[in-house]
This record gives structure tokens, C-alpha cells and sequence, in this order.
């Protein structure tokens, strides 16, 4: 018994000198006097952190090279820091707190949580770190956030469908995943939209998790059972208009998200009857907010809010298709990628090189 | 006894301690190193750094420290972080605006609820016999499933007092590293101590080496299954517990229990406990625990490449899993 309290005391005893050595043998807060809060109007050489907790999802990765993009283009930046994992606000919490303690200038995240985060968001503010959350909103004080706007982008596509459609049709309404606030303003959108339009059917609804096969099959299972005069979906677009190939059916009126492989169908397929509309929702919100938070170090002092209106390209609009267009792309690459007045990089080939400063 | 002899059993019984918690020692002599190591890759290391890690590692060394006992009681248990989002979620559900007090009934009900409904499962494991990693599977999915019952999307909150007992700050940030450290030293104290030092604790030990031998030898096994479950399920609470402190709101996703678990299986093995159970001393994960966790920081500071930080952090578990490997077997060829 002696020998394991022993052994125990041993133990606590390295545990309090692991923490005290860490605490007191190394270079502590007091010796630098914080020199980026004493010289006003900084002049580049920014290190900017990054913070994303969901990975392997196409839009989430062309965000992050936006944001390198856009750090390499402004010339103002030395470093971005890329903490990128999936996760909750629990981790999301420790990577923040990594970042702060790396001593970045600003901070650019895509938050877990609304609220859950903002304790450690105003310790970074209160450090003179400028924080910045894109695509989702945050409520804590002093945080810029650049959103794009779910409910318009909704509310815009449906109202180009239903005036496509001469005010009266049965369409449908493909959603992404229930719960999620993106597809719950999404819907809310739709919904504006409709109650302008009381000849308008609505025959069925689905969610289509944002997957491109379990869209694909619903959109299948609809198109060959019912007669639909157009679709309104939620991002999941040239899944859904390949399967009007695949069941020999004549094209009805759809809308979908500036995705490369539905903008390149709705140039392809004119021709063959294809009418739609891409509304944007880009991913380079992320450079839009890399703008922002380089803008706030400068001292240039930016508007805390930012909400970008999505953009309506339709079939006859070939000019604005066309240079959205990339064609060396992926089918899931988010074409809208220059949003002026924010962005300095050269188009798509330029995010998708995604070279941070430095590599 | 004579001088020579006395310093000669003094010399083997510290032998002895050396070889039997040299892994445990190696792991704590390993997280110094990397405390020391991340201090020097970031400009400042200071209370904020020392806060953070020690509050953000309490779910984990909290979920490794129950995986460790029920992996010592030769049992393992894939419901653990289920557990915790459970007990996540019906915290934030039910202690947003409460009073500290009534935060603190809750909190404890909670740990008794759920250390009862893991015993059950122990209980269920023993009886029918099934393989724990079947039975835990099941129920990982009915704990999940109940927590997204219970907090459908993220949200709910808890006392700012009962932030601060585990953060050491009333936001969850930038607080005393006194409270998170304590919070982490007193359970770990506990469990260390019930498994050391008490019969039952013991009986844990020999129904994970052997259940034959025990229950031939009268020790309750199911006593002593039902126990190491039970314990399991009430340090999930905890972890749970801690959860929503660190982050003051709920958050009932799959992925986020799913990850714990295998965390938590990780940390038990790097803080030396073999998973054919009946072996090693849990202070080990204690410090396993904070290691898993200071990986990912460690990583970023290094400026490795997220994509590849993941594939590195995978790797150097796998290498000190087959180190631990090596060793048993060095020591089994011994003997």
C-alpha cells in the first residue's frame, strides 16, 4: 500500500510540475509589451487563422481556398493558418483558442453555433484580434460576420421559377437537410415567394440532404410518377436535370446553385428545351470576409454586417452563364467566385490553385 | 534487517514500481515534453494556454478515465460518447436558466441516471452474454437517438457558476487554470483510488484478467461488471457535464459522440491500459487524454497541412499502439 502512494504522490507531483514548468520556465505574457496594439496603421504582414469543422465537404474546402486566395492577392498577408477538423463547438472552442494563442491578427471561422462561441470570439476581440464568422452568423459583440442571404436566395430562384411558369404550375420543392438553419431560411424564402402566387402548386417536397444520388433518385421517382411543371431545389441541380435524360422526358423549368456542372447544362442544353436559373450562394464569402478582416486591421473600420444578395444567372442571360462558366472545374465547383467589391484574385483558377502566401 | 538489505528491498520495490508503471510514467514524462515543446512553437504561453488545455481536455480524460475501468473489467464500451451526448443534451435542456443550486441537483440526478442506465447495460452484457462491443453498439444508438429527442438542434445553456467550476471562468474562457486542474486531479484521485485500493476496485482486476478464475475463486463477477459500467456511464455524465460548461449550450450530433468514443478508446490505450484488460493504472489516461488533445493545436502551430494533420494524428497513435504492443510482449517472453 505504502508503494502505490507512493507511486500516486509521484504522479501528482509530475502532473503540478508538468503545468508549473510549462507555466514558468518559458517565455510568459509580460515580455512583450504588445507592439500591434501600440503602433496604430499596420502595414501587412497579417497572419490570418482559419476555423472550419466540417471536412470533406466540397463548398466548405472551396471556401478555405477562396480565403487563401484572396490573403495571397491582397498582398497583406504573410501566413494563413488553416485549422480545419470535423467537429462541435467544443472543438471548435479549442481550435480558436489555439489560434488566439498562436498570436494570429485576425481570426476567420465558420461557426458551429450562433451563440456557443462568442465567450472565446470576444477574448480574441478583447486582444485586439479581429474576428470575422462567414456564411453563418455569430452574435458576440465586435465580430464582423459576412453571410450570404439564405432566404433570398431562396425567395429570388422561386420567384424566377413561378414567373417562368406564368404564375400557375405544380412544382416542387427540393430542400436540403431538416433542422439546419441554411435550409430552414431557405424554406422560408420559398414560402414568400409562393404567397405571391396563389395559382401556384406546390406537390411535393423533399429533402434531399444535400446529396447529389439521394436528389438524383427522388428527382426520378418524381419526374416518371407525376406531372410537374417545374422544380425548385436547394443546390442538388444537375443531378436532377440528368435524370430527365435518363427518363427520356422533356426538361421543365428548374432552379438550382451556381454548381459548374448545372451552369454548363443550362449552356449545353438550350437547345433542347433546358430553361433555368443558378442562384449563387459562394463559397467565397470566405474571401469577402479575408477582405473585411484585412480592411478592419488596416483600420479602414468596415460596416460589422455584410449580407451578399444572391445572383439570378437564367437560360437567357448566355453573357453572364458564360463568364461565370469555368470549364476546367469540377461539376460541384462553385462558379459566382468574383464578388466585387471584396475579391482581388483573378477568377476560378486562381482559388482553385489554392495557394496561401508563402507556398 | 540490516542497512544493506533494507536499501536493497527499497531498490527493487522502486525497481518494481518502475517496471510495472514505467508506461504510465512515460506517458506523463511524454505530455511534459509536448507542454514544453508547444510552448516554444507559440509566441506566448501564459495562464490563457495552461486554462485551455487543461478545460478542454475534462470530457476527454473524463470519457477515457470510465473507458479505462470498464476496459480494466475486461469489458469495452462503444455507447460512451453516446452517454455523453445524452447527458449533454438533457443538461443544456434542462439547466438553461436555472439557479446554481438547482444546476447542481440536476447535474448530480444526471450522473446517478445515467451511472444507473450504463450499469443496466452491464448488467444485460453479463446476463445474455453477448459481446459488449454488440450490446454497446445498440445502445450507443438508442442514447444518441434519445439525445436528439430530448434537444432536437443545438442550443439550451447552464448557470454561469457552473461554468465556472469546471472552466474557472463564469464565459467558459480565459478563467483560473485552478478549477479546470482540480476538476481534472479530484475525479482521477477517485477513480485511481476505487480501483487501487478497494475490494471491489481489485475485483475489477482479476474479472478482467480472468472471469473463470475470479468467480472460482468467489469474487462477484457480475458485481464487479455492473460496477465498472456503472462507474463508466457516471464519468460520461461527467464528461457531458463538462461539455456544456465549456461551451454553455447543447449539441445533440451523432458525429460529435461518435468521435468521443473512439477518443476516449484511444487515450485508453496510450495511457497503457492493454484492451484484453485485467492491467495498467488509469492515471495513465489522465494523461493520454491531454495529449490527444494538445495534438491538434501542436499540429497547427507546426504549420502542418489540416488535411495531413489528421492522417499524422492517426499514425503516431497507431505507432504508440504497437509500441505498447512490443512492450507486453518483451515482458510477457520474461516471465
Amino acid at each position: 500500500m505504502q508503494v502505490k502512494s507512493k507511486l500516486f504522490l509521484l504522479l501528482g507531483l509530475l502532473m503540478v510540475v508538468a503545468l508549473a514548468a510549462a507555466g514558468c520556465a518559458l517565455p510568459m505574457e509580460t515580455e512583450e509589451p504588445a507592439p500591434e496594439e501600440a503602433a496604430d496603421a499596420p502595414e501587412g504582414g497579417f497572419v490570418i487563422g482559419v476555423s472550419n469543422t466540417l471536412v470533406g465537404n466540397g463548398w466548405r474546402e472551396q471556401m478555405i481556398c477562396a480565403i487563401k486566395a484572396e490573403a495571397t492577392a491582397s498582398g497583406m498577408v504573410d501566413e494563413v493558418i488553416v485549422v480545419n477538423r470535423n467537429g462541435g463547438p467544443t472543438e471548435q472552442i479549442a481550435d480558436l483558442e489555439g489560434l488566439i494563442s498562436q498570436g494570429v491578427d485576425a481570426i476567420i471561422l465558420n461557426p458551429t453555433d450562433r451563440e456557443g462561441l462568442n465567450a472565446v470570439i470576444e477574448a480574441a476581440i478583447a486582444q485586439g484580434i479581429v474576428v470575422v464568422a462567414v456564411d453563418q452568423a455569430v452574435t458576440a459583440e465586435g465580430a464582423y460576420v459576412a453571410t450570404n442571404d439564405q432566404t433570398a436566395y431562396a425567395r429570388l430562384g422561386a420567384e424566377w421559377l413561378f414567373e417562368t411558369l406564368g404564375g400557375s404550375g405544380k412544382v416542387v420543392e427540393m430542400r436540403g437537410i431538416d433542422g439546419v438553419p441554411a435550409d430552414t431560411d431557405r424554406h422560408n424564402g420559398f414560402m414568400e415567394a409562393l404567397a405571391n402566387y396563389p395559382d401556384i402548386e406546390v406537390v411535393a417536397s423533399t429533402f434531399t440532404g444535400w446529396d447529389p444520388s439521394t436528389g438524383a433518385q427522388q428527382a426520378l421517382d418524381l419526374i416518371t410518377t407525376q406531372e410537374i411543371d417545374g422544380i425548385w431545389t436547394s443546390g442538388i441541380d444537375y443531378p436532377v436535370v440528368e435524370q430527365f435524360q435518363v427518363a427520356d422526358k422533356p426538361f421543365v423549368p428548374i432552379v438550382g446553385a451556381d454548381n459548374n456542372g448545372f451552369v454548363a447544362q443550362l449552356l449545353d442544353l438550350a437547345d433542347d428545351g433546358l430553361v433555368g436559373a443558378a442562384v449563387t450562394n459562394p463559397p467565397a464569402i470566405g474571401a469577402v470576409g479575408t477582405s473585411i478582416a484585412i480592411d478592419a486591421l488596416l483600420g479602414n473600420n468596415p460596416p460589422h454586417e455584410t449580407i451578399l444578395t444572391p445572383k439570378v444567372f437564367a437560360t437567357d442571360n448566355t453573357d453572364g452563364l458564360n463568364a461565370i462558366y469555368a470549364p476546367d472545374e469540377q461539376v460541384g465547383w462553385s462558379t459566382y467566385v468574383d464578388i466585387e467589391p471584396f475579391t482581388h484574385y483573378n477568377g476560378s483558377a486562381d482559388v482553385s490553385a489554392c495557394k496561401a502566401p508563402g507556398e | 534487517m540490516n542497512r544493506d538489505s533494507r536499501a536493497t528491498v527499497v531498490f527493487n520495490r522502486a525497481g518494481l514500481i518502475l517496471s510495472r508503471s514505467g508506461w504510465t510514467l512515460g506517458v506523463w514524462l511524454l505530455l511534459l515534453a509536448l507542454l514544453i515543446w508547444y510552448a516554444n512553437l507559440i509566441p506566448r504561453f501564459g495562464e490563457f494556454q495552461i486554462t485551455s488545455i487543461s478545460k478542454n481536455s475534462l470530457p476527454l480524460v473524463y470519457l477515457a478515465l470510465g473507458q479505462a475501468i470498464i476496459v480494466i473489467a475486461g469489458g469495452i464500451d462503444l455507447s460512451l460518447g453516446a452517454l455523453l451526448l445524452l447527458s449533454n443534451a438533457i443538461a443544456a435542456r434542462f439547466m438553461a436558466d436555472q439557479p446554481f443550486g438547482a444546476v447542481l441537483v440536476i447535474a448530480l440526478l444526471l450522473i446517478g441516471l445515467v451511472a444507473f442506465l450504463n450499469g443496466m447495460t452491464g448488467y444485460v452484457i453479463r446476463l445474455s452474454g453477448v459481446p459488449d462491443i454488440v450490446v454497446t453498439l445498440a445502445t450507443s444508438y438508442i442514447w444518441s437517438g434519445l439525445a436528439l429527442w430530448i434537444l432536437p438542434s443545438p442550443g439550451g445553456g447552464t448557470a454561469p457558476e457552473f461554468r465556472w467550476l469546471f472552466t474557472g471562468s463564469e464565459s467558459g474562457i480565459g478563467g483560473t487554470y485552478v478549477l479546470p486542474v482540480l476538476m481534472m486531479i479530484i475525479p482521477a484521485t477517485v477513480v485511481f483510488l476505487l480501483s487501487r485500493r478497494t475490494r471491489l476496485g481489485l475485483s475489477m482486476y482479476a474479472v478482467g484478467s480472468d472471469s473463470n478464475i475470479a468467480s472460482l475463486a468467489g469474487l462477484g463477477v457480475t458485481r464487479a461488471k455492473v460496477a465498472s459500467y456503472a462507474l463508466g456511464g457516471a464519468l460520461a455524465a461527467l464528461a457531458g457535464l463538462a461539455t456544456v460548461a465549456i461551451t454553455g449550450t447543447g449539441d445533440p450530433r451523432f458525429s460529435v459522440g461518435a468521435n468521443a468514443t473512439l477518443n476516449s478508446v484511444a487515450a485508453v490505450v496510450l495511457g497503457g491500459i492493454a484492451l484484453t484488460g485485467g492491467t495498467g493504472l488509469v492515471l495513465g489516461v489522465v494523461a493520454a487524454g491531454m495529449i490527444l488533445i494538445m495534438l491538434n493545436p501542436i499540429l497547427s502551430a507546426m504549420g502542418i497541412n489540416p488535411n495531413n494533420a489528421q492522417i499524422l494524428q492517426g499514425v503516431l497513435i497507431a505507432i504508440v499502439m504497437m509500441i505498447g504492443g512490443l512492450v507486453t510482449l518483451i515482458r510477457e517472453r520474461r516471465t
